[in-house]
């Protein structure tokens, strides 16, 4: 065949195989096109009524003071400025909070997660002595906290005041994750697990050659929830940070929302200078922005049918 | 990274030395105790909040001049205020405390680590020391425990409260500038019927107030408005006791007024974010703001940027309003906001506490005032006829950042001795002084809350609740959800809740402190 | 002995144990056990330690709900209290109303933004087109990055008084008078309404993992069968994650007194406290605004005892009805 015909075919090819399952799989009756028009739109309506009021923020951000202080809505600004976004780049602090920031995150996100699974692996083993114990000790810890400021104690105590592992190992392991985490592994088929132990591997090599690969759906969606966590946190880099130079995003993010909200007596401070009205909006959007990039990272970890290749294999 | 203190106690010898540093930078400042007791620091650490976007950076140049001036290098550790208070619980319950913390406010949180003996009572330490005694004795009880003086207070101007009104507005309608109560109501009713920007439409309206985020009597409109008319300021004085000013027959006045007021006011007061305040006067939908001064230079500086040409015209500001009686009652602000404390966890000793004494004292000299409130002359100000003016430049405009921070360190108790600023124009230079002469008068007029310096125990646990209790029957009550009977039954479940412990609480304490 | 039917993952452990699914006496020996699954409790261990250190050394600071906790004074050196802070919490005049509020809330979120949560997903499942599937994936869960103030913003945008988009078109419409932001009728519906647009885009994200497990040969297996899109979603995709909505429902209710304060208190006005005081914003008036540490960490406590128990009886109704539970 020649190129041409080959990608003819191809073409033609896949659009028959669409076809096909579509009429095996009835989508294709009339009450299936009525559903799937009405779904699409359904959640393409939900999409942009989620999307709104991020785009609200995103136009705000870009408008000059003046005018957000006159009006409180518009799609479009009158004047474009970016008059927020430099107040906001152009501090020192900034560059160094955003690397810090994403070094931390991307250092805390791994070895919370490693923790995590590595915990949860045994858990999932019904018979382990002992199990039932551990897991009502995590439920416990899930719904009851010291509070803030015994767990500040036990950090200080470790030595870890002004350490960037202060920010990754307190909330190390999250007992909502671990759960569901445990549970994943609970529901693997046991054919594989036997399979690998003819093969001569041990209990971790279990874990490590079946368990994990074939838990990546799972494993994204928790890198995903730990990373957001670390990345929003706020609380840690307060209580544990003293050195200014070493603060994370959301300290400085926060901060700068607070200047700029402060009641007109606080304003009064002699000295005092305010930053613009859209700062406040370009913080969410520079907050925002780096977690929307990395979830379409992930997603190609949720495509279905990721056990199939393993029990055929 | 923390740098370790050397602290050492030297005979007379080193005091000299420091007396000697002192006499370089400072005016007067000889403290009288120059006796072997005052401990010397080479380092101060101090805990304080920054209200901009960063912190100053360590050596920078304001600080390395302050700490010229003092003689003692200062370790500012500087926290977000949105989390100072959370800090401030944290530090007092880790063993890394600071040797001078500021304070931000006299909530019962300091209070109950003050009475436990978190800090140092200063009241008899602070007359030897000539920048530290302060020209502002009631302000200064107002900021103690019960007497105690547990910090060296940071003063602000006792007069704040101002109303501005839309002067075009009142040009239109031939309306004079309001003087009492009753011409605000007037004002507003013509603001709101009347048509006062010419469009044709009635969609205008008379006061601006917005959903207030304090409790009872934190300077909102509405305590404005009960104070002018004669309710007294939180607490009043009535035979020889002490009660709230809710239970006062002029308070229920007070509410009647407001309730009529309410038709001429934006629909949304009960909901409005205080953070938009300004929004419907700049776009001609409110004309009148009852708030303070500063609102008023803000929303003139915000009208300059829409429109440099006409902003001259739009704002009228006065002071207080006269209330039915006829008489004066002015509201002031408590005077200070918050104070500098000194631990006593780090600062161990008597000669250790007139140490520090000692440099806070040159720290309210002349010379660091004007570092800390002005700046650096010739870097980001010049002086011209006795006021600042700023220097429009990015390190200028860097440095004014960081001196803003560093003025959270002030005290200024017996006066701002640094240069005021000047302003951009004639027509502006004109609208802050008349500001400061009617604030003046004011003053001479001002309702001081009698029971500022008590702290009840009740109140410390429920106050809160109890505030809520009134706050929302004033607001159910002018909104026409409640009548004037069941206002009478929230008070009563305001003393039954609670409250009449407080009152009682109270007048022991005052009865205590008038002998 | 007789082979009785085990589940998967007790079966796999037999496996590893004797290496058939015989089953043999357990070894009595603690050390031999150990020995025997050393692996996992090699595993085990950092966590277990992590658990040790950072959850349960500081749950001994909650002893100061019994306590006037003054930080200055530290934990030990405050003044004993015994119940005073639950008397407080639980005589105050206001409790039932709290508790009431709360509660109700509670079901709220449990009756609607549960299920509706699983139902997005579903429906994003049975989407085809993968480029809008992805976008609409991404897109809603941007909203559980917006800050509540930001949320409360445009609700006031669009429900106040006079100037709000929705106000004035629904008065408009119906002709009636309606506040939405103050009246107290509305202060649930619309938190609620707040609360999905927040958090059904993040929650869909588990259920979506889940069905990404599904196994397609039981699909094709329906197909054969003759099954029509409603009965394979009926019969094989809901089945498959019923693990996983028991399993969120059970860990749902640990947290269920959890009202989220933020969004409350900015919603909270003067004229709606009525319903909308919960147990979080009361315990920021009293507690924490006035420095209160032991009386938070008193209502923390009693939160969480509700927590354990809802979430253990919950358990055993999973059980009960045959589900995997979460012990």
């Amino acid at each position: 065949m020649t190129t041409a015909t080959r990608a003819l075919t191809t073409v033609s090819t896949s659009r028959r195989r669409r076809r096909v399952k579509a009429e095996r799989y009835r989508y294709n009756t009339r009450a299936g096109k009525v559903f799937d028009v009405f779904n699409v739109a359904l959640l393409t309506a939900i999409g942009l009524i989620a999307l709104f009021p991020f785009v609200f923020v995103l136009v705000r951000s870009f408008a000059p003071e003046a005018e957000l202080e006159s009006s409180s809505f518009f799609l479009w600004p009158k004047a474009f400025t970016f008059e927020a976004y430099n107040s906001i780049f152009s501090t020192p602090a900034f560059p160094r909070a955003l690397i810090t920031t994403i070094l931390v995150t991307a250092f805390g996100t791994v070895i919370q997660l490693f923790l995590t699974v590595l915990m949860a692996y045994p858990l999932s083993k019904r018979g382990l002595p002992g199990r039932n114990i551990i897991m009502s000790g995590v439920v416990f810890a899930m719904v009851f906290s010291g509070g803030m400021i015994p767990t500040f104690l036990i950090v200080k105590d470790l030595g870890l005041l002004n350490n960037y592992l202060a920010l990754i190992l307190p909330l190390a392991i999250d007992p909502f994750s671990l759960i569901i985490i445990k549970n994943f592994f609970q529901n693997l088929p046991s054919e594989l697990e036997e399979a690998a132990r003819v093969d001569g591997a041990s209990d971790f090599g279990v874990f490590w050659r079946v368990a994990l690969p074939l838990s990546k759906p799972v494993l994204a969606t928790f890198a995903l929830f730990y990373a957001v966590a670390i990345w929003n946190d706020y609380m840690s880099p307060l209580l544990y940070l003293n050195d200014s130079s070493m603060w994370t995003l959301q300290m400085f993010l926060k901060q700068v929302t607070s200047a700029s909200n402060l009641q007109s007596a606080q304003q009064d401070q002699p000295g005092y200078v305010a930053p613009s009205e859209g700062v406040k909006y370009a913080v969410v959007v520079v907050a925002t922005i780096p977690v929307l990039i990395f979830y379409p990272f992930l997603q190609k970890h949720f495509a279905k049918g990721m056990l199939i290749g393993a029990v055929k294999g | 990274m923390k740098i370790t203190r050397r602290r050492t106690v030297l005979a007379s010898a080193a005091a000299l030395c420091a007396t000697a540093l002192a006499l370089t930078g400072c005016t007067a400042s000889t403290p009288k105790s120059t006796t072997a007791t005052a401990a010397k620091f080479s380092t101060l650490t101090v805990m304080a909040p920054y209200l901009s976007t960063q912190a100053p950076p360590a050596d920078n140049p304001v600080g390395t001049a302050l700490d010229k001036v003092i003689g003692t290098k200062l370790d500012v550790t500087w926290v977000p205020n949105s989390s100072y208070g959370d800090k401030t619980n944290i530090t007092l319950a880790g063993s890394d405390i600071p040797d001078v913390m500021v304070i931000q406010g006299k909530d019962s949180g300091f209070v109950s680590n003050a009475e436990a003996g978190a800090f140092w009572d200063l009241t008899d330490y602070l007359k030897d020391y000539p920048n530290l005694k302060t020209n502002e004795p009631a302000v200064q009880e107002a900021s103690s425990v019960n007497g105690k003086v547990y910090g060296i207070f940071r003063a602000r101007d006792v007069m704040r409260t101002s109303v501005m009104v839309r002067k075009d507005w009142l040009k239109k309608l031939g309306l004079a500038m309001p003087k009492t109560t009753a011409d605000l109501l007037k004002v507003a009713k013509a603001f709101t019927d009347d048509d006062p920007d010419g469009d044709g439409k009635k969609d205008t309206y008379g006061v601006v107030i917005p959903k207030w985020p304090g409790g009872f009597a934190t300077n909102s409109p509405y305590d404005a408005i009960e104070t002018w008319y004669g309710a007294g300021n939180d607490w009043y004085k009535t035979g020889g006791k002490l009660e709230p000013s809710f239970t006062n027959p002029k308070w229920i006045d007070a509410l009647s007024y407001e309730k009529k007021l309410v038709p001429y006011m934006n629909p949304d007061y009960a909901t409005l974010d205080s953070v938009n305040w300004n929004q419907p006067f700049l776009t001609g939908k409110g004309g009148i703001i009852i708030d303070t001064y500063s609102r008023a230079r803000q929303i003139d500086k915000l009208l300059a940027q829409q429109d440099p040409n006409t902003y001259q015209n739009m704002v009228q500001v006065t002071g207080n309003l006269v209330g039915p009686s006829g008489t004066m009652y002015a509201l002031p602000t408590p005077g200070y906001s918050g104070f500098l404390a000194i631990p006593k966890s780090s600062v161990k000793t008597v000669s250790q506490l007139k140490g520090v004494l000692s440099i806070l004292n040159k720290m309210n000299s002349k010379q660091a005032q004007i570092i800390m409130n002005n700046g650096l002359e010739g870097q980001n100000f010049t002086v011209k006829d006795g006021r600042a003016v700023a220097i429009t430049s990015p390190d200028a405009t860097n440095l004014q950042n960081i001196v803003a921070s560093y003025a959270q360190l002030g005290t200024n108790v017996n006066g701002s001795k640094f240069y005021p600023p000047a302003q951009a124009n004639a027509y502006d230079q004109q609208v802050y002084d008349a500001e400061q002469a009617t604030m003046a008068a004011d003053t001479k007029h001002a309702v001081y809350n009698p029971a500022a310096a008590f702290v009840s125990k009740t109140y410390t646990q429920e106050g809160a609740t109890l505030d809520n209790i009134i706050v929302d029957a004033r607001l159910k009550y002018i909104s026409g959800q409640i009548s004037l009977d069941q206002l009478k039954a929230a008070i009563q479940q305001w003393k039954t809740s609670g409250g009449s412990q407080v009152v009682s609480e109270i007048n022991a304490l005052y009865k205590k402190s008038k002998k | 002995m007789s082979i009785q039917k085990l589940d998967t993952a007790t079966e796999s452990l037999l496996v590893h144990e004797t290496g058939s699914l015989v089953r043999s006496p357990r070894p009595r020996r603690w050390l031999a056990t150990l020995n025997r699954y050393k692996w996992f409790y090699l595993m085990l261990l950092p966590g277990v330690a992590y658990f040790a250190i950072f959850r349960y050394a500081p749950m001994g600071g909650a002893i100061i709900a019994f306590k006037n906790y003054v930080p200055f004074l530290g934990i030990f050196g405050s003044q004993w209290a015994g119940w005073q802070q639950f008397e407080q919490l639980f005589g105050g005049p206001d409790f039932a109303r709290i508790l009431s509020n709360t509660l109700i809330l509670a079901a709220l979120n449990l009756f609607i933004c549960f299920p509706l949560t699983i139902v997005v997903a579903l429906l994003l499942n049975e989407l085809r087109l993968t480029v809008l599937k992805r976008s609409v994936q991404t897109l809603i869960y941007i909203p559980h990055f917006l800050a509540w103030t930001i949320v409360a913003a445009l609700t006031y945008l669009l429900f106040a008084q006079g100037s709000g988009v929705l106000f004035n078109f629904f008065n408009g419409v119906f002709g009636t008078h309606v506040d939405f932001l103050t009246s107290p009728g509305w202060f649930r519906p619309l938190i609620i309404l707040q609360s999905i647009w927040k958090s059904t885009g993040w929650g869909t994200i588990i259920y979506l993992a889940a069905l990404a497990g599904v196994d397609p040969n039981q699909y094709e297996a329906a197909v054969i069968d003759g099954a029509g899109r409603w009965s394979r979603m009926w019969h094989v995709t809901l089945p498959a994650i019923r693990g996983t909505i028991v399993v969120m429902l059970i860990l749902s209710m640990g947290s269920i007194l959890n009202t989220g304060f933020e969004q409350i208190y900015l919603m909270t006005n003067s004229l709606n406290r009525g319903v909308a005081d919960v147990f979080d914003t009361y315990v920021y008036f009293v507690g924490i605004s006035q420095g209160s540490y032991s009386y938070a960490t008193a209502v923390g406590l009693f939160k969480a005892i509700v927590g354990v128990i809802l979430i253990g009886g919950a358990n055993w109704i999973a059980k009960r009805l045959g589900q995997d539970g979460i012990f």
